[in-house]
């Protein structure tokens, strides 16, 4: 079976931004793929950031990653997806509540239609999420190349 | 018997679908590497979980819903903030801190 990485690729779900931006205007341009072929709506990702906007920016996990998404079954939400994207600079998130700096170089835009697919693109996530070796590689990548060899060099594990 | 057999615990994030998630199958790891049996194990909105909670003996949230849950603890619930939710370090660590496990 395909690994999301390998399916980000596959469905030429991913984007590489060397431009400052906002967090907004990240969380639009990482969904844009999963618009492309109509995996969301172009209006999903306003869902996204109405939510940050309201919970706080805890999407955002350690390592300079956002996991932004929305409920399961999400208006305009059609297909189950990821909406990679990579941001050469920092995108700012502001603070959490003890202070601390939110911010992401590496988007993982989720949209969830179907609760098996989207069960088992998080599972694998969580393993790509703590595989440090990796998120510096992909970090790195210019290229849906780069991603998959990124992948081939620093294979998931099973984490605990 | 491990104490958390046939508890209820339940992990909450404001959409129920991407953090809770990831914490529910990390508080799994935790449960298979002590063989212990909840009786449920079950992840959804901080929305629904609010009311919820109080039907279950162990609540994870990440540190930022904490306050949603103010007042569960009084009725036997305990509750467990996360700042990592998809560490299962993080989790055996506070299971261990509140008794739950040895």
């Amino acid at each position: 079976m395909a690994t999301v990485l390998q399916t980000i690729v596959d469905k030429k779900h991913y984007r590489f931004i060397d431009e400052e931006v906002t967090w907004q205007e990240a969380v639009r341009l990482s969904a844009l793929s999963l618009v492309e072929d109509g995996t969301v709506s172009d209006e999903y990702y306003k869902e996204i950031v109405a939510c940050i906007e309201k919970h706080g920016p805890y999407v955002v996990f350690e390592n300079y990653i956002a996991m932004p998404h929305s409920t399961e079954n999400a208006k305009g939400a059609f297909k189950t997806g990821i909406g990679f994207m990579v941001s050469k600079k920092i995108v700012d998130f502001g603070e959490d509540e003890d202070g601390e700096k939110k911010e992401a170089k590496l988007f993982f835009t989720l949209s969830a239609a179907n609760a098996d697919e989207h069960m088992d693109n998080i599972s694998q996530l969580m393993e790509i999420f703590q595989n440090e070796p990796l998120l510096n590689a992909l970090m790195e990548a210019n290229s849906p190349e780069d991603i998959l060899a990124a992948e081939a060099k620093y294979p998931c594990e099973d984490t605990y | 018997m491990a104490k958390l057999d046939n508890k209820k615990i339940l992990a909450c994030c404001a959409n129920g679908a991407g953090s809770s998630l990831m914490m529910e199958k990390a508080i799994d790891k935790v449960m298979k590497k002590y063989g212990i049996k909840p009786a449920e194990l079950r992840h959804c909105p901080v929305s629904e979980g609010k009311s919820a909670a109080r039907n279950y003996d162990v609540v994870f949230c990440a540190r930022p819903f904490a306050k949603t849950f103010d007042g569960c603890e009084a009725n036997g619930t305990v509750l467990i903030p996360l700042k990592n939710v998809m560490s299962s370090p993080e989790i055996e660590a506070a299971l261990k801190e509140a008794g739950l496990i040895d």
